[in-house]
């Protein structure tokens, strides 16, 4: 059997997770062109990766689990995509996303929810649901998502992986079909810090193609440090509230310990606007999707509904038929927030509550801390349907995250411990363009953590 | 309440968004019970001076102004659900509906 066999026997197996949204004849197919094409001493030489279904391939239809873009192929590959294949990696078919990667769930896709590997009853967290339950499943040693709020990283945590979330501007966002423009990233899944941050520095690096991508070389990834001596971990006390989950405490306090006896100065800090995150996210990112999904109405590509009288009839239906429930919820308020007379209230004051909450981050990082310690959830994986019947219970799934893609700042989680055997994510977060000592930091704890041991 | 149904109504016609009578009342509830809970960072006195955040490179960069083939690997026709000598069609424009803001405008 070779190895691309056992691959697709793995994603066969895999299959009642409802974590690959593409056919496997079809990667089986995608996967032996691949082969006679693939450069053999690339970086990634051999490496199979999942995609996440609003990034775009060519060998595959890209739907952002969305039914506006059922069966939709895109006339172009993302640079991540076409980086990743020049490198050797194998793109092994694409994952099951909630709709246009607004969710925390995997609930939200118009294709049904992924489950997740370790309890069918439980969501693998989302919007890259898909990708992080193969993952986590050990079908893939790494898999693409996309991060707007905590996308990557939130569903990582869920699923007992390592999931990165580069600096806004490190990483092409050329063929990642937008959501928040000012928010969005490629993210990378991965068994290890290893894998994970030998996909990042393949993908990373300017591109031509996307104006907002930083004119920087790739990233350069660094070697294991022996110890932690001479790094300053912040611990902001706003992401351990009274409510945290005692699991999720217990965890990170264990990793707070590990991080002192592996020579790092621990240090209290205070982040003051945290609390103010999530209502700022759930303006700006909403007015920026209202914008960006205007384009979806029927007239150039995707499915179209008959028997429009006019053209507006034909926008409004398209979009009224192919959007989900959250979408059309999200769509709603951002256009709300952008109107005449509200713009000043929500969109210009969330704008700049923003700046405050970066401006929190610049603070501690100017005052010697090298990295901040957090929990990466506030709880460990919750049930499918829990949280379904209220919108702003599912926003708080990503209280932790939502920062650092407002300040534009890279962020890992890497699995700590386990809580009634369900996994436990912790958080590193670096200054902007700092990956390289996340990654030092992650290398090092990750040698010592005990990922599969109850906290 | 901060949003009627009235409003909700207005906000889907700005986003040619159509919604069905049945689901009117659970969105109502729903984008209510979401701007009131965003609506807590007015609270914040400190946010009303701060600078606007601006993401990305902190200068535009420029290329140079060349025509230049785009790298697509198949053209619109294959991708429309409907086309023809290089346009994509759509049913005839016009109708707007009444109470439509454009519309009046037009007809001032």
């Amino acid at each position: 059997m070779t190895a691309t066999d056992q691959l697709v026997d793995r994603l066969a197996q895999a299959a009642p997770l409802n974590a690959l949204r593409t056919p496997i004849a079809e990667v089986r197919e995608a996967l032996a062109a691949q082969a006679a094409t693939a450069s053999a001493g690339g970086a990634l030489a051999g490496m199979p990766v999942v995609v996440k279904d609003n990034i775009c391939t060519l060998e595959f239809t890209t739907s952002c689990g969305s039914r506006i873009l059922e069966g939709y192929r895109s006339p172009f590959e993302a640079t991540a995509i076409a980086r990743l294949k020049a490198a050797g990696a194998l793109i092994a078919g694409k994952t099951n996303c909630d709709e246009f990667a607004m969710g925390s769930s995997t609930e939200h896709s118009a294709y049904g929810r992924s489950l997740h590997p370790l309890d069918p009853e439980r969501v693998p967290g989302g919007s890259s649901g898909g990708s992080a339950a193969l993952v986590g499943a050990g079908v893939v040693p790494a898999a693409l998502g996309s991060e707007t709020g905590g996308s990557v990283r939130q569903p990582a945590a869920f699923c007992g992986v390592v999931g990165i979330k580069p600096t806004y501007g490190r990483v092409s966002r050329y063929g990642l079909v937008a959501f928040g423009s000012s928010l969005d990233q490629i993210g990378v899944f991965g068994r290890t810090v290893s894998d994970a941050g030998r996909v990042l520095a393949v993908i990373s690096g300017r591109d031509p193609y996307d104006a907002t991508c930083e004119d920087r070389d790739p990233l350069p990834l660094p070697a294991a440090p022996e110890n932690l001596q001479g790094f300053v971990i912040g611990i902001p006390k706003e992401y351990f509230p009274p409510d945290l989950d005692p699991g999720v405490r217990r965890a990170c306090d264990r990793t707070i310990k590990l991080l002192r006896d592996l020579g790092a100065a621990v240090r209290d800090v205070s982040l003051p606007h945290t609390p103010h995150a999530i209502p700022t996210y759930y303006i700006i990112a909403p007015a920026e999707a209202s914008s960006n999904l205007a384009r979806y109405d029927g007239v150039r590509y995707g499915p179209r509904p008959a028997g429009a009288v006019d053209v507006r009839a034909l926008y409004r239906a398209t979009r009224g038929q192919g959007f989900g429930a959250e979408v059309r919820r999200r769509v709603l308020i951002g256009t709300y927030v952008l109107s005449a007379g509200y713009y000043d209230a929500y969109y210009r004051r969330a704008q700049r509550m923003r700046s405050l909450i970066a401006q929190d981050f610049r603070n501690v990082f100017d005052r010697g801390v090298d990295l901040l310690f957090t929990p990466s959830t506030p709880t460990p994986p919750f049930k499918a349907g829990e949280k379904l019947g209220d919108p702003v219970a599912m926003y708080l799934a990503d209280i932790f995250t939502v920062t650092a893609n407002l300040a534009g700042l890279p962020a890992l989680t890497l699995p700590i411990g386990r809580v009634n055997g369900l996994p436990v994510g912790g958080q590193l977060l670096a200054p902007a363009f700092l990956e390289d000592e996340m990654l030092e930091a992650a290398f090092t704890l990750e040698r010592v953590v005990a990922p599969e041991a109850e906290a | 309440m901060s949003i009627s149904r009235e409003e909700v109504e207005r906000i889907a016609h700005l986003a040619e968004l159509q919604v069905d009578e049945a689901a009117l009342a659970g969105l109502v509830d729903q984008l209510s019970r979401i701007l009131d809970y965003v609506a807590q960072i007015a609270t914040v006195a400190a946010a009303e001076s701060a600078p606007p955040f601006l993401p990305g490179p902190a200068a535009a960069r420029f290329r140079s102004d060349e025509v230049r083939p785009a790298p697509l690997a198949f053209g619109p026709e294959r991708m429309a659900p409907a086309f023809r000598d290089g346009f994509f069609l759509v049913p005839r424009l016009g109708a707007f509906g009444p109470g439509d803001t454009e519309a009046e405008e037009d007809d001032a």
